[in-house]
């Protein structure tokens, strides 16, 4: 019984088709592959036609199912075509690496936590929040020496499972390539002849590496590897047996150099438990290409899909220069055609043309084939004229693909997804691809559940309903949602299901994070009223509480400000969602007694935008109390707005919104109002700051310019000011005023055609002059006119 | 004749000529003759027809480099490799270059270094202006000739694109969205067909290999006249930013200060250029309308305050501080360059400017000097 054991590079295109070719020479009896073996009940839903990759292997703790491992594959990933093969052909797989039972226990309160789950993962992604250290994604090495590895530092760490994970990239990058399926090429496929002498080489290759540097591997990695040689010593006696592993496991796998049954028992004696679940769920070429989690992240997916593709069709091309123009010319007719999607011309004269530069310029660089680099610079160079606006478009569509994977309805859900599943049945709100309005009555029990369901799915990053109007939300009996299902939605509720194994209970979880992870008051404050709407009490005390103690730190009075009105939203409408919010009453008198104190002297030597974002702020903080409706905080809030306008030297943004706000509710009269304004247009002053104050002033409703008095103040300001001034404040002064209706506007200027006739007293009347005028009047109005 | 049609070009080397020996700025393959016959000597990588450099060593020529020989070659574009890679992989495979950039970004002068180091001469040149006539582009002719003797090859008055096509070399064209879109398309025939009818003469001249097109246009300039899809196609466009951080565009500044101050054979302190860091700074800062600390926005002026004027103003402050000062160049030897450089309009630009002096130089409090010396000049 031989072992084959075909050390890859975890989605690596060229190592997926020398698997492919192994596998038919080897024809195995059984297909071991990396990867733990919880996987093994679910593998089979793997041959149904339903599947369409990329999915993903999920393993999670039945008891916290936050705490998961997923196992992407790609149709170029190794795994998978390894996987198909064997299926199709009724060859049995098998999984092997350390269980996710023991993977995903809890740690133990000694023992070695240098390695965290993710650093330890075999190709997966590990999802642990709040359970592990900071520095668990492992491409964060800008911490050295802040954890407790015992050698002193975190980047050796790093590189070590830089080296384990990646073997093939790292003796790529020490032979000086930049793509490493590049080197896979040159180095493994086209130095040997016979399939099976490349992966014996590679492995040998990889074991001198290994012999020369023992620190390579740890004790997980021990463990790991000792699981893998258990299911090997399995099935050993079955025939003939294929193994697909990351490379760097290779030479541990090979039966000649296998320690004792004993010994690797030895080694995985007494770790610890936990009960866990295994299913496939859809993923995506965008999951596949983000470097979140370990090392899992593929640079370039969709690069990877078209390498794989045209080798696998290419290989009829016995010479592999003409293989590598044919890889290079039909990814830049793709890119072309994207192109042309987008309204560019790329002609096919010109791909030609981009071919060759990117041919050329691979020569220029001294690589031994185009890649990727090369075809994105003469993409830039020739079909988009130097732009990169449009390779953006090249990046999302084809760098990196829009693939969602799919999975057969037999597949195991997550228990989130189950409960999702189970309230949309009972609330009769069924998912549909295509967008469509409804609307909820909230005074009803099922209008009000399905309302909180929408919005925790979307406090959960679930998306599926949008708000139609985002700002009534909160003040009426009705709600207006657009709902629409995304393929995509289907991966969200999986990556929320770390939060929890209940819509319910994962969305307090995610809002409670959110909450502690909050930049400021000002978002604090949405997540109150995003627990009022989605019903989320626990969450809500969290909030509340992170919120309580950042306002106590607070001082910049513009936040302060902007807290106000999603507060005041919630204490006032609070009672109609039937929730209590008596603790975020006493919050805001908190923030509205520190907002006030603090007026005065935050409004002080402002410039141009903060000034206009404290204006903003002003609005936002007197919506929010006029909302109350309640004497007892309005009366001070009024006291402070008259302490602010009081205070000459406030910028005019804010002073002349302040005026206005107190004039609004009667609490200046126009008198005073007219004196302030003269005040402030007066020649004296900053003409600059005069009619910012103007702008502010009269924002929007041009009403008070219907006041004589008011208006003679603004007419005699502007025809004061000098006309290279007044070029220069035109701008301002046409926004401010075509901020008006027309209607408005024409009123206004008539009125002021009228004040300045009202001026002098017409004496006399030129009849000559008038009389065409008045006969005009007269036929207007139907007057028999004697001519 | 001359090579060139219009007024001769050289990159806007700011300083050069105002040397008192008046020396005139050498042509790129004058001045850095000897790093290009190291590079020629040493240089065995295969080489297009007629190039006098591998791909290679032109790239090596322009972004610099130590030669296995021991000879360095100094850095003639400061930038992404990428690009130059780019630009040199596009003239070998017979594809037309167009630099695009706003001015000061070394277009012309990354044009100039391509020709010399690929064609041993980067003086066949066109300088785009509204004026720029066909005969600039085909061909003219001698008038006493035609009419004494009628259309012949002699009287024929080849351009320097027709006299690249002939030699097989490299014809920079400056500024082409400068020249009139009818001008434009005679290039359209010449770069696709790679041959120039004479129908006076019922003949056409054949480009031999190794002729192509270097051309440059201001990115700014678009709607004068934007080049024809037609044309633009021929072209491997390579866009030239600006330099993208304080650090990169002080090193421009510096080294291209201190060649042309060797150049000039100013003998000045070379070491002690802090004052670029000050002169970028401000430059960054009005061009891009904010401080370098983000906190406080500006106006900023008409000027373009491009890296190219950098250079000018450090140069004029070289000269003053050699033949006045002490060598060593200060706040009160680049006060009136960066005054004029950045005061183009007098009304607009003195606001801007008064603005910029008195709400950000005045509060640096190491910045004093400058802040001085800018106020004397102009005590407003
Ligand atoms: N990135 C850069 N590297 C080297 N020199 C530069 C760079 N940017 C600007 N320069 C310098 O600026 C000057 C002006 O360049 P020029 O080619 O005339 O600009 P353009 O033609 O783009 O308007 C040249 O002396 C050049 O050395
Ligand atoms: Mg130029």
């Amino acid at each position: 019984m031989t072992v084959h054991v075909l050390g890859v590079r975890h989605h690596g295109p060229g190592s997926a088709r020398s698997v492919v070719l192994a596998l038919e020479e080897v024809r195995p009896a059984t297909l071991v592959v990396e990867g733990p073996p919880e996987l093994d009940a679910v593998v089979p839903l793997l041959a149904d036609a339903a599947t369409v990759p990329p999915v993903a292997g999920l393993v999670y703790d039945v008891a916290a199912p936050r705490r998961s491992l997923f196992y992407p594959l790609a149709d170029f990933s190794p795994e998978w075509v390894a996987i198909r093969w064997a299926l199709s052909r009724g060859v049995p797989v098998r999984f092997a690496d350390l269980a996710g039972r023991h993977l995903l226990a809890p740690e133990p309160a000694t023992g070695d936590t240098d390695d965290e789950a993710a650093g330890r993962l075999p190709f997966g992604e590990a999802e642990e929040p709040g359970t592990t250290a900071p520095d668990q994604s492992a491409d964060g090495p800008e911490a050295p020496g802040s954890e407790e590895s015992p050698d002193g530092s975190g980047a050796p760490e790093v590189a070590d499972a830089d080296v384990r994970q990646d073997v093939v990239a790292v003796l790529a990058r020490t032979a000086g390539y930049a793509d490493p399926e590049r080197w896979w090429e040159d180095a493994v496929e086209q130095r040997h002849a016979d399939v099976l002498a490349r992966f014996a080489h590679l492995r040998d290759a990889i074991a001198a590496v290994r012999a020369a540097d023992p620190a390579l591997s740890d004790a997980h990695n021990d463990r790991r590897e000792a699981s893998m040689r258990t299911v090997l010593r399995d099935v050993l006696d079955a025939g003939d047996v294929a193994v697909v592993c990351g490379a760097f496991h290779a030479p541990a796998l090979d039966p000649r150099g296998f320690p004792s049954a004993a010994a690797d028992a030895r080694l995985l004696r007494g770790l610890p438990r936990t009960k866990v679940a295994a299913t496939w769920v859809p993923w995506t070429s965008a999951r596949l290409a983000a470097s979140s989690g370990y090392g899992a992240g593929v640079e370039a997916p969709g690069w990877y899909r078209h390498l794989f593709e045209t080798w696998s069709t290419g290989d009829a091309l016995p010479d592999p220069r003409a293989r590598d123009h044919d890889v290079a010319s039909s990814w830049l007719v793709r890119v072309a055609r994207a192109l042309r999607e987008e309204g560019l011309p790329a002609p096919p004269a010109s791909v030609v043309d981009a071919v060759r530069l990117a041919e050329s310029l691979a020569a220029v660089r001294g690589r031994p084939a185009v890649g990727l680099d090369e075809l994105t610079d003469a993409t830039r160079g020739v079909l988009t004229e130097g732009a990169d606006l449009p390779l953006a478009v090249v990046h999302r569509r084809l760098v990196v693909g829009e693939e969602i994977g799919e999975v057969p309805a037999a597949t195991p859900m997550v228990p989130l997804a189950a409960d999702l599943a189970a309230r949309q049945r009972s609330l009769r709100l069924k998912p549909t691809a295509t967008s469509s309005t409804t609307t909820l009555d909230l005074r009803t029990d099922n209008g009000r559940a399905r309302s909180v369901l929408l919005h925790r799915l979307r406090a959960l990053g679930v998306p599926w309903g949008t708000p139609a109007d985002d700002t009534r939300t909160l003040g009426t009996f009705k709600e207006v949602w657009e709902l629409e299902w995304q393929p995509e939605l289907a991966v969200a509720v999986v990556d929320a299901s770390r939060y929890g194994a209940t819509v319910l209970d994962a969305t307090e979880a995610r809002v409670a994070e959110r909450a502690r992870e909050a930049e400021g008051l000002a978002e604090l404050g949405r997540l109150v009223e995003t627990c009022l709407v989605a019903d989320l009490p626990v969450a809500l005390g969290a909030v509340v509480d992170t919120l309580a103690e950042a306002t106590a730190h607070q001082h910049d009075l513009r936040v302060l400000l902007e807290t106000v009105e999603p507060l005041a939203r919630t204490v006032r409408y609070g009672d109609v969602r039937r929730t209590d919010s008596g603790r975020v009453g006493a919050l805001l008198t908190t923030v509205l007694a520190r907002a006030r104190v603090g007026l005065r002297a935050g409004c002080q030597a402002l410039d141009d935008d903060l000034a206009t974002r404290t204006r903003i702020a002003l609005e936002s903080a007197h919506r929010g109390v006029a909302l109350l409706a309640d004497p007892q905080r309005s009366e001070p809030w009024f006291r402070a707005l008259a302490g602010l306008v009081a205070d000459g030297s406030v910028h005019g943004t804010v002073d002349g919104r302040a005026v206005r706000l107190l004039h609004d509710a009667g609490r200046v009269d126009t008198g005073d109002v007219a004196a302030r304004m003269s005040r402030r247009l007066s020649l004296a002053g900053d003409p600059a700051d005069g009619a910012a104050w103007l702008e502010s002033f009269l924002g929007g409703e041009a009403v008070l310019l219907h006041d004589h008095a008011l208006l003679e103040v603004v007419d005699g300001w502007v025809s004061g000011i000098g006309d290279d001034v007044f070029a220069d404040l035109l701008p301002v002064l046409r926004r401010t005023f075509s901020g008006f209706g027309v209607a408005e506007r024409r009123r206004i200027g008539a009125q002021l055609a009228g004040a300045s006739r009202t001026g002098e007293t017409v004496r006399e009347v030129d009849d000559d002059r008038a009389l065409p005028a008045v006969l005009a009047v007269a036929r207007m109005l139907g007057l028999e006119v004697a001519s | 004749m001359t090579d060139t049609a219009g007024p001769t070009d050289t990159p806007t080397d700011p300083g050069a000529g105002t040397d008192a020996a008046g020396v005139l700025r050498p042509p790129a393959e004058q001045a850095f003759a000897d790093e290009l016959a190291a590079l020629e000597r040493l240089d065995d990588r295969p080489r297009p027809p007629k190039w006098r450099l591998s791909p290679w060593a032109v790239t090596t020529y322009l972004l610099g480099g130590t030669l296995s020989d021991g000879t360095v070659v100094t850095p003639k574009y400061v930038g992404a490799r990428r690009l130059v890679e780019v630009a040199v992989a596009s003239l070998a495979t017979d594809r037309a270059l167009l630099l695009l950039g706003v001015p000061g970004t070394a277009k012309t002068w990354v044009g100039e270094h391509l020709a010399a180091a690929v064609s041993g001469s980067s003086r066949l040149v066109v300088q785009g202006t509204a004026g720029t006539a066909e005969e600039s582009i085909r061909y003219g002719w001698n008038y006493a000739r035609l009419l004494a003797d009628g259309p012949s090859r002699d009287a024929l008055v080849p351009s320097p694109v027709m006299r690249a096509m002939q030699a097989g070399r490299l014809v920079r064209v400056e500024e082409l969205t400068r020249i009139p879109a009818d001008v434009q398309d005679a290039l359209i025939t010449i770069l696709s067909e790679k041959t120039l009818p004479v129908p006076e003469l019922d003949t056409e001249v054949q480009a031999v290999q190794g002729f192509n097109v270097i051309a440059t246009a201001n990115n700014r300039d678009k709607g004068v006249n934007d080049l024809s899809s037609a044309l633009k196609r021929r072209f491997t466009t390579v866009v030239l930013p600006l330099p993208a951080t304080l650090s990169e565009e002080a090193d421009i500044v510096r080294r291209r200060v201190a060649s042309l101050g060797a150049a000039l054979r100013l003998p000045a302190d070379l070491e002690h250029l802090a004052e670029v860091e000050r002169v970028v700074t401000v430059f960054r800062e009005l061009r891009s309308g904010v401080t370098a600390d983000q906190r406080t926005s500006l106006k900023s002026p008409s000027a373009t305050l491009s890296t190219a004027e950098a250079i000018s103003v450090m140069t004029n402050g070289l000269a003053l501080a050699a033949h006045f000062g002490d060598g060593r160049v200060g706040a009160d030897d680049v006060a009136a360059g960066l005054v004029s450089a950045v005061v183009k309009d007098p009304v607009q630009d003195r606001i801007v400017w008064q603005e910029y002096l008195e709400t950000v130089v005045k509060d640096r409090r190491e910045w004093s000097d400058l802040y001085r010396a800018c106020r004397d000049l102009d005590p407003a």
